[in-house]
């Protein structure tokens, strides 16, 4: 039944760029966390910086950060936008074609990016660093993405538009707001610009966009995804569908206020840290909710994840979901975030929310995608679940390593003698921190190779789908189809 | 601050058209979300609500009658 349902869709929808979304996801999460393991490498051991500034610490950071956030997280955000849409609204999408030109566009930034961030070309804005014109397109390239998907609803057979999609473009209203806001700018040159803001306003714009990034585009449009792959791999309806309705409107009025939170004892005006502090405190209510709301759809089939290796990764993701919205409005209080900010603590925060979170939950999707817009199963189960174990063990081992490291830096920089004077000197601190860069640059590799386990049994599947004739089996008549 | 009294003291004088937008924004949308908190759970509104849950699934079904192609 599901078979012939699928062979269907492939006739009533367009899966080709959903495919080809799909498929560039994997190839940057191997590029992505591979530069980021590369970068994790300098930090344990800087000879590999190898005084060539063009793969020095500080141009491939951001290399990184773009590649895992943009390349990966955008590319699986836009082909499930686009799947998901057309499933829950039992329409084609309103334009293949500009469909098509946002795969485009999205791969050519990427492009972009891998050329310019190494060569140093960057507005020093943490997840904004690409330059204006870099800039532009990218507003370009997501409101095609956003009016594409706006129309595909109005186009709807349904009457009521499913949860999942009221997060899809809740993500891309916010997006279009934060990043041209947070873009404006002066520019002197074809790759140089200064900021329109100056100072602490300036810091409260970058703020305010580079947490509502975390909030919008790496929970809300990953919580759209969640909201359809968990009930859909599961074969059940979400736990609760009122709760999701209330997850998503506390979400989205909440998330907003909490970007001053990055910015206690600083020149910013000391309540509105303690607002940003209070509302991520208030904030794990929704979180939490959601995260218990994706869970508990298992309740009564917890036997599905002995054998169901795409379900642990969407499962896990869930738990992480709700360890990081926990761990981050306790990081946002003034007082754990005098010991916290500016140390390797944070990175071990975002690390679990973006290896754990994030790609869990995407790679859930991937794999359920896979079987379903390739017409078979995958070329391997048992890689499946080697690549969940060291996904796991790897995320594991990275966000221990910065934990330590973190609370272990904060100590050191605090601690003072019997005569009032540091105990410690920042080197000191930065030879302690070794051990734990090195353990953080193993994790990292762990999940790598995972990510590379990946990356082949999909290509390996995907061969096995040509080979075998599916994908045009399913595109072929219904009287083959139902056969 | 010496009491919750002076802790909420405002100086209603010194705010600027800014300072309101923003505080009657606040304010409207907190009672936006009592209000959505109270539909929702409202016992009369669940069965409407929670039939929604099974839309991801209604689309195999759907498509097992059609086979025209595109809708």
């Amino acid at each position: 039944m599901e078979a012939t349902a699928d062979f269907t869709a492939e006739r009533k929808y367009d899966f080709d760029v959903v495919r080809w979304f799909t498929i560039m996801a994997v190839v940057y999460l191997v590029v992505g966390a591979g530069v980021g393991v590369y970068i994790a490498s300098e930090l344990a051991w800087p000879f590999l910086n190898f005084d060539n500034p063009y793969i020095s610490f500080g141009r491939l950071r951001p290399l990184h950060t773009n590649a895992v956030i943009f390349a990966f997280g955008g590319c699986t955000l836009m082909g499930t936008a686009f799947y998901t849409v057309q499933r829950t609204c039992g329409v084609s999408l309103w334009s293949n074609k500009l469909a098509w030109f946002t795969f485009w566009g999205w791969n050519a930034i990427i492009v972009l990016a891998v050329i310019t961030l190494p060569l140093g070309f960057t507005q020093s804005k943490e997840y904004a660093e690409l330059e204006w014109p870099i800039d532009i397109l990218i507003a370009v390239v997501w409101l095609a993405f956003t009016f594409n998907f706006i129309m595909t609803i109005a186009n709807r057979k349904s009457s009521h538009i499913y949860v999942s999609n009221w997060f899809f473009l809740g993500m891309m209203v916010m997006i279009v707001y934060l990043h041209v806001v947070n873009s404006l700018s002066i520019p002197v040159g074809l790759m140089k610009s200064y900021s329109l803001f100056s100072g602490v306003q300036d810091a409260m714009i970058q703020w305010w966009w580079g947490h509502n990034a975390v909030g919008f585009y790496l929970t809300a449009g990953f919580l759209g995804i969640m909201y359809y792959f968990v009930p859909k791999q599961a074969n059940r309806p979400i736990y609760s569908y009122r709760l999701s309705v209330i997850h998503f409107w506390a979400l989205m009025f909440g998330y907003v206020w909490l970007g001053a939170h990055h910015l206690q004892y600083t020149a910013l005006p000391d309540w509105t840290g303690s607002l940003g502090a209070a509302v991520s405190l208030a904030m794990i209510i929704p979180s939490w909710g959601g995260a218990v709301n994706g869970m508990m759809t298992l309740s009564g089939a917890w036997d599905k994840l002995r054998t169901d290796y795409v379900m642990r990764f969407l499962i896990i993701a869930l738990a992480f979901y709700a360890m990081s919205t926990f761990e981050g409005p306790v990081m946002s209080l003034k007082t754990v975030n005098a010991l916290s900010h500016y140390t390797d603590w944070t990175i071990g925060h975002v690390h679990s929310g973006a290896l754990g979170w994030v790609a869990g939950i995407s790679i859930g999707a991937i794999y359920h995608l896979m079987t379903r817009l390739w017409h078979t199963e995958m070329w391997s189960e048992k890689l499946v679940n080697v690549h969940f174990w060291t996904a796991t063990i790897g995320t594991v081992i990275y966000v221990v390593a910065m934990w330590v490291s973190g609370i272990m830096q904060g100590l050191m920089w605090r601690a003072y003698d019997e005569y009032g004077t540091l105990a410690y000197t920042f080197v000191e601190s930065v030879a302690a921190m070794h051990p734990y860069y090195a353990m953080r640059a193993v994790g990292g590799g762990i999940f790598l190779l995972g990510a590379i386990v990946m990356l082949f049994n999909v290509l390996m599947t995907v061969r096995k789908s040509v080979t075998a004739g599916s994908l045009r089996e399913a595109r072929g008549t219904p009287a083959i189809a139902a056969a | 601050m010496s009491s919750l009294a002076d802790y909420f003291e405002t100086d209603w004088a010194a705010m600027t058209a800014s300072d309101w937008v923003g505080t009657i924004l606040t304010v409207a949308i907190f009672v936006l979300m009592v209000v959505a908190y109270f539909q929702v759970f409202r016992p009369k509104n669940r069965d409407e609500l929670e039939a929604k849950k099974h839309i991801p699934f209604e689309d195999d079904h759907e498509d097992l009658g059609d086979n025209d192609g595109r809708p």
